[in-house]
């Protein structure tokens, strides 16, 4: 009896236990409508896309048929379809390290205290929130081979975009220049989380910079760094506009991500049923990733 | 109390839903309303462009000699315009004339987007005047969806300065033009600029290369077909074409022409008033594409068609044949840079640079029934061949092989 007073108080406090009401979920309509109509509606329909055959008279008139597996046979049997889908697992790795490395070294960097520290992060922080148009097209006139910055300055005359292994590696760095900031931010927000008490009596031990750094702040930010990891792994995976405007695919299909590879399957061969394969793959591999992300976030939680 | 509440819950939930709806409605119906209306649909440009402009004009001269007539032109960037096109025709909301890419009518009539003219084209009469590579454009399955607004040719621009320095002429077979340019190629210049860009439009010169060779845009895994690629691929090693061109549209090759960056380009009319104005002191001046079997140009032109879903066809028709009228093409081609897609438009400009380009033009190739729905794929497959051969990933001849797997998927669907 003694005991499970104090219990029952511990309760009541901390979660009030209300009834919810009929009149509570009215609060949520908008929220529930707006998502159903934005998302899971382009959603199911882009999947029930991929199970018919849709070419240009379909969209235009309807009625399309049920072809069952025929579409994912046909792309998942077609060297193009993989050969586009690895080119996306090199750029989304690629990007996702160099924004993360680039995004953790900035984070170290802005958690010291400096005079204009504030400005300096707001200022950093534009590269995430600048349009893509603006950044890709700037990208592409700093690497383009006639007038561009980079040539002038390394007394160059390469065609940056033009050539595959440069395109590629221009590209990588273009998104992961718009979305180091932004892991800066999540590993800066972890970064404040670790407990200056820690650094201290790793001092009075003796350790290191470098020792406090791989010992201490290394494992303590892992799991804010899983969560920047997989959000850049999602938003970089999914990404057409830089790609896009930067070299269009090229050269020779060198940066042919697969969102752009899906785009030219709809819009310029109008074959919206295979394409509709390519973005439910799309959809597919980020949505694993997000499974096994928060099935180790549980893990870690009751651990 | 708590029956109270759901019955409002659901009162509001229904009102909201309603809400939904009835927007829904009001958008559809509003598109009905306006009586003389009739809606254009075009990729030129803006008003304020030098490409749209003219047709901008043209349309006024249309609307204040039908005072009951109002058109509401609609500018659409060319990137966007096909899948604007179609999104329409899903929501049934086309306009009533959409201007559209010449190779790209037997795609929007196939797929129910645009009408057949045939019971207009007849009483109408003037289907003779047409030029017969444009008029096939406008042909699917024996009937009419489209009626040649205008034609463009490609030549080869140069600078005859640099031409006059070098001591060449322009060239007239491609082995001189490989020479030529190969010439004209040093102290931080280059001697053809193309667009080699991803996407249909980069195959237009790889086309007039392998035409000129004597090959059939079909049957790229020939001896004609390599040739030509060859020779591109090799030009573009060799720096006579820069590298940069696989980057190029055609506005970008202008550009390397107009600041003399590049002695010679092959690109359309369409830059000839661009080139005037804008770059006053450039000395230059067209000819005829090189000529080896043959030499071809590329069509380049759009066609006027009705969409299916107009709800004013005769007021759309009545709009294309003033358009179309020799008189009012007159004025309007010069300003706009392009060609009569007729025979009974006579050039009163006396300009020199588009006679070059008219008789440029007597000789085109535009893409046949069979390959014109599926031409942007086609183009699209050439030009991943030059990209894939120039940058070096494959041989011209694996890239072609390539090439020709794609294009026969494509045409047998």
């Amino acid at each position: 009896m003694a005991i499970t007073v104090p219990q029952q108080r511990v309760l009541s406090s901390r979660a009030p236990i209300r009834r919810t009401t009929a009149a509570e979920y009215l609060f949520v309509v908008p929220a529930v409508l707006f998502v159903g109509f934005t998302v899971l509606y382009p959603l199911a329909y882009n999947v029930v896309q991929s199970f018919q055959k849709v070419g240009i008279a379909q969209i235009v008139n309807g009625n399309a048929k049920f072809v069952g597996l025929d579409n994912y046979a046909d792309q998942l049997g077609r060297a193009e379809f993989w050969k586009s889908f690895g080119i996306s697992l090199i750029y989304t790795g690629g990007t996702v390290l160099v924004t993360f490395v680039a995004g953790l070294a900035l984070a170290l960097f802005f958690h010291r205290d400096f005079p204009g520290r504030n400005v300096l992060r707001a200022l950093l922080l534009l590269a995430w929130v600048l349009p893509t148009v603006v950044s890709a097209n700037v990208w592409r006139w700093l690497l383009d081979g006639t007038y561009g910055l980079l040539n002038t300055v390394l007394g160059t005359e390469i065609f940056w975009l033009g050539k595959p292994g440069t395109a590629m590696a221009a590209v990588t760095l273009a998104s992961a220049w718009s979305f180091a900031p932004f892991a800066m931010v999540l590993l800066l927000a972890g970064l404040q989380g670790i407990s200056g008490t820690l650094y201290e009596a790793a001092r009075i031990d003796g350790a290191g910079p470098w020792a406090q750094f791989r010992r201490i702040t290394l494992p303590l930010l892992k799991p804010v760094s899983l969560t920047t990891v997989l959000l850049c792994f999602i938003s970089t995976f999914k990404t057409f506009d830089t790609v896009f405007l930067m070299t269009q695919g090229g050269p020779g299909g060198a940066t042919e991500v697969l969102p752009v590879y899906a785009y030219k399957l709809a819009f310029s061969f109008y074959k919206f049923d295979v394409a509709a394969v390519a973005t439910t793959m799309l959809l597919v591999v980020p949505v694993v990733l997000s499974v096994f992300y928060f099935r180790s976030l549980r893990k870690e939680e009751t651990a | 109390m708590g029956v109270r509440r759901r019955l409002v819950a659901a009162i509001s939930g229904f009102g909201l839903l309603a809400g939904v709806v009835a927007c829904g409605g009001d958008s559809d119906s509003g598109e009905a309303s306006g009586g003389g209306t009739l809606t254009l649909w075009q990729y030129y440009g803006d008003p304020s462009s030098p490409t749209g402009k003219p047709l901008y004009d043209l349309i006024k001269k249309y609307d204040d000699a039908k005072p009951d007539v109002t058109v509401d032109v609609r500018f659409i960037p060319y990137d966007d315009f096909n899948r604007t096109l179609l999104q329409s025709a899903a929501a049934k909301e086309l306009p009533d004339v959409a201007l559209i890419g010449a190779f790209d009518t037997a795609t929007m009539a196939s797929a129910g987007i645009i009408s057949d003219l045939g019971d207009r084209v007849g009483p109408w009469g003037q289907q003779d005047k047409y030029f017969k590579t444009s008029w096939a454009t406008t042909q699917v399955e024996g009937k009419t969806y489209g009626i040649p607004h205008v034609a463009d040719a490609y030549a080869v621009y140069y600078n005859k300065q640099l031409l006059q320095q070098a001591g060449v002429k322009p060239p007239t077979t491609w082995a001189e033009m490989e020479a030529t340019a190969k010439k004209l190629t040093g102290q931080g210049r280059t001697g053809l600029a193309i667009s080699g860009i991803e996407g249909p439009e980069g195959a237009t010169v790889p086309i007039i290369r392998m035409l000129a060779a004597g090959a059939s845009i079909d049957k790229v895994d020939t001896p004609e077909a390599r040739s030509g690629l060859d020779q591109l691929t090799r030009m573009i090693k060799a720096g006579s074409i820069s590298p940069g061109a696989l980057t190029w549209n055609e506005e970008d090759a202008k550009n390397q022409f107009a600041n003399g960056k590049a002695a010679m380009m092959i690109n359309s009319a369409t830059y000839v008033n661009i080139l005037r104005k804008e770059n006053p002191k450039l000395q230059w001046d067209v000819a005829l594409l090189p000529k080896d079997k043959t030499g071809q140009t590329f069509l380049s032109a759009e066609n006027l068609a009705i969409g299916a879903t107009s709800k004013n066809p005769d007021g759309a028709w009545d709009l294309i044949t003033w358009l179309q009228q020799p008189a009012e093409l007159q004025a309007y081609l010069p300003v706009r840079n392009k060609l009569a897609a007729r025979n009974d438009v006579p050039d009163a400009s006396n300009d020199p640079v588009r006679k070059v380009f008219a008789q440029q033009l007597e000789e085109a190739w535009a893409p046949d029934e069979k390959l014109a729905p599926k031409s942007s794929e086609v183009m699209t497959h050439l030009q991943a061949a030059l990209q894939a051969s120039a940058s070096g990933s494959a041989s011209p001849e694996d890239a072609l092989k390539t090439a020709q797997k794609a294009i026969d998927e494509s045409l047998a669907k």
